[in-house]
């Protein structure tokens, strides 16, 4: 069908042609300057909604990071007084090699129980270590010492402080004092060492020759808690590089997702703009003439 | 039969003056160029009653019809009744379109997702907290930090509420005004029926009030844009008008009536309602399943540690978004049982993270993002049927300004030769009048 084609139809053409290649321009420098692929969710429901899951991924991966190195800080502690605790127990051994010897005279033996008695304080001291002010062989009662001066018993509790390491995964990183160094007279490193002072004082040197077996599995005990210990600092150190890891590509999926790319958007801001400088030039010389120019 | 010598001039003078019309018109069209609603209009011209000659009029005796001239029989309005239905039709689905894309959009806007605002970040920096107050369950810093980050959360989910509210309590308020006595729906009824009052009297007398009716379409337009609007054309030139889905005409033979709306009056007021409508309208539909988040919310992590938020999700009395509140304080907010450093509790809660809340959120925010995407969509394709029906109907009644400045030269060129034929008819009484007949003088 001919259309009879009215200056106020193609004035009101042009105009919303115009609006709609300047909407469209807006737009795109917007994206460019915001650097924002998606600025309301209406812009990309799919990938608003992928992208605020990857925001929150995110976030619980760098609080995962920071648990675990909290954990590690915890580790660290403790291997120091493991280190510690294992010194005193090597300090006993020589000790007692020296006083089950039937050459050493009671006063010695004496002298050396003395000796034993303060590493017997020296291992609950390092019981007692803290870290950020709480007791790391404690268990979860970490605001309460657990050893006392006056007796050898454990006061901490019987279940082990735990980090969440990684969705899901949640890694027990207390190590109980009362599974190496004692509780009472249960036959740990606190029992032993109190036998040895009593043997040197009761001066029975048989007892104390059979004291250095104990003594030797005492530090084989230590040992295979140190061992734990460690592989405790290898898993969470292996768990933080594979955080670390999610955590860049989490920012990469993030980045894809929901920023701009910035080549395509000027490209495509150029041709808009050639575009709408086009529109601009077709409208002012599609208005401007009329019969009245030719006319006399 | 003879012819009278005058029979001439009336004949030119019968141009001039159809002439002299149709350039009235003319410039009537031009002044009315940038008139909104106004049809283009046009003198109708016809060949006047011939003078019949019954015998005698041409050799051999026959009679004959010797031409008198024009006449001007009417002056019309250019308009199609049909392309006004259409036009009217798509005014309705537009302003629909219109009324709820913009509705929508400023609920989107009530969300500011995605940024750092938001319900989202709110919710992944409760998670975190959670996870900070695992690694020092008695360290009051991270005890208060959790529970000033929860109220930030609780009251990130109440603004995003009472925004919500807001959005449906405009539409409800544009609804109530647009609606109201004296508001534009009454106003344009009581035009039009006064409008039809004054037409149907000259149209009775046979007249025809172009500029009246083009006056009476404009308002029929902007009806069809607020709702549904059905117009019955009568023989008297009165409409009739049913609007909004009514059960009865707003308009008729008896004047203006203000008549409760359908229950879906389409149109701008269509829109309005469906954001409106409690319950079941669209923002109340978000805000029922905003306050299911917030419900999830706190279930999960009341179930992990009982009693830390507080919630009613009972719409429309209570979506829940607004009454969550973190019911814990200090006192009894507890990490874990067993132990100052005891976190079974708050690794629970942070191993949330992703997980019920936040899916359900995401999904509420996937749903709105693409409903107001619809929305916009459904607005832009309104938008290019209305402007194309629009060409059409100003392709028919619009005012071409080369047609008319066509037209200009048209009728002045026949008026002026008009008036040279009366010239020569002057000259040629000239010569009957004052040369015939001297002989001898």
């Amino acid at each position: 069908m001919a259309m009879r084609i009215t200056s106020g139809m193609t004035q009101r053409n042009i105009l919303a042609d115009l609006n709609r290649v300047s909407e469209r321009l807006n737009k795109t420098h917007q994206k460019i300057s915001s650097n924002r692929e998606i600025t309301r969710p209406s812009d990309d429901p799919f990938n608003t909604s992928r992208a605020m899951a990857l925001r929150t991924s995110m976030e619980s991966t760098q609080q995962f990071q920071r648990n675990i190195e909290d954990a590690l800080g915890w580790q660290d502690t403790a291997e120091t007084a493991l280190a510690d605790i294992g010194d005193a127990i090597r300090r006993a051994h020589e000790l007692v090699v020296e006083g089950a010897s039937d050459s050493t005279p009671p006063d010695a033996r004496l002298a050396i129980a003395d000796e034993i008695d303060q590493l017997i304080e020296s291992i609950k001291q390092n019981g007692n270590v803290t870290y950020r002010g709480r007791y790391v062989f404690s268990g979860t009662t970490t605001d309460v010492p657990p050893y006392a001066d006056g007796d050898d018993a454990f006061h901490g509790s019987t279940a082990g402080v735990e980090r969440q390491i990684g969705p899901g995964v949640s890694l027990e990183i207390g190590l109980l004092g009362s599974s190496f160094i004692g509780n009472g007279a249960d036959g740990k490193a606190l029992q032993v060492l109190r036998d040895v002072s009593t043997h040197l004082r009761s001066n029975d040197g048989a007892a104390l020759r059979s004291d250095l077996q104990g003594l030797d599995a005492k530090t084989e005990e230590l040992s295979g808690v140190r061992a734990l210990n460690g592989a405790r600092q290898n898993r969470l150190e292996a768990a933080l590089g594979r955080l670390q890891e999610v955590e860049g590509a989490t920012l990469q999926q993030l980045s894809n997702t929901e920023d701009v790319d910035i080549a395509k958007a000027m490209i495509d801001f150029s041709s808009q703009q050639a575009a709408y400088q086009a529109a601009l030039k077709a409208g002012a010389s599609i208005i401007q003439p009329s019969l009245m120019d030719f006319l006399r | 039969m003879p012819i009278s010598s005058f029979y001439g001039l009336q004949t030119s003078l019968r141009g001039l003056l159809a002439q002299q019309r149709a350039l009235d018109t003319t410039g009537h069209n031009i002044a009315n160029v940038s008139t909104t609603g106004y049809s283009r209009q046009e003198a109708v011209m016809a060949a006047s009653a011939a003078l019949h000659i019954p015998q005698g009029g041409v050799q051999g005796g026959a009679g004959a019809h010797i031409g008198s001239g024009v006449d001007v029989l009417a002056y019309r309005r250019i308009r199609d009744n049909f392309l006004d239905l259409q036009y009217r039709a798509q005014a309705t689905r537009l302003g629909e379109a219109i009324g709820k894309a913009e509705g929508l959009d400023r609920a989107e806007q009530a969300l500011t997702e995605p940024g750092d605002n938001g319900i989202n970040k709110q919710l992944s920096e409760f998670w975190s907290a959670w996870g900070a107050l695992s690694l020092a369950p008695d360290d009051p810093a991270a005890r208060t930090a959790l529970l000033e980050q929860a109220d930030a959360l609780a009251e990130a989910f109440g603004t995003v509420d009472a925004q919500l509210e807001l959005v449906g309590q405009q539409a409800a308020a544009e609804f109530a005004a647009l609606t109201a006595s004296g508001g534009e729906v009454d106003q344009i009824g009581r035009e039009i029926a006064a409008l039809n009052t004054t037409i149907k009297a000259f149209v009775t007398a046979g007249d025809t009030p172009n500029d009246l009716l083009d006056q009476r379409d404009l308002l029929l337009d902007k009806l069809s844009a607020l709702g549904t609007t059905s117009i019955v054309n009568n023989a008297d030139g009165s409409v009739d008008v049913t609007f909004g889905g009514a059960a009865a005409p707003m308009i008729d033979n008896a004047g203006y009536h203000a008549e409760p709306l359908g229950a879906s009056p389409g149109g701008r007021l269509g829109a309005l309602k469906d954001l409106s409508t409690v319950p079941g309208g669209l923002i109340d539909a978000y805000r029922v399943e905003l306050g299911a988040v917030a419900g999830t919310l706190a279930a999960e992590v009341n179930a992990i540690h009982p009693g830390f938020f507080s919630v009613t999700h009972n719409p429309p009395a209570d979506y829940g978004a607004a009454s969550l509140a973190v019911a814990a304080d200090s006192s009894t907010l507890l990490a874990g049982l067993g132990g100052a450093s005891a976190n079974e509790r708050a690794r629970a809660v942070s191993e949330l993270s992703g997980k019920g809340p936040d899916s359900a959120y995401n999904a509420f925010i996937a749903r709105l993002g693409t409903e107001v995407r619809e929305a916009t969509r459904q607005e832009a394709n309104a938008g290019a049927l209305t402007n194309a029906v629009a060409d059409r109907r100003e392709s028919v009644a619009g005012v071409s300004l080369d047609e008319e400045m066509g037209n200009l030269v048209r009728f002045q060129r026949a008026y002026q030769a008009s008036s040279r034929a009366m010239s020569t008819m002057d000259e040629m009484l000239d010569v009957l009048i004052n040369r015939t007949g001297r002989v001898g003088l």
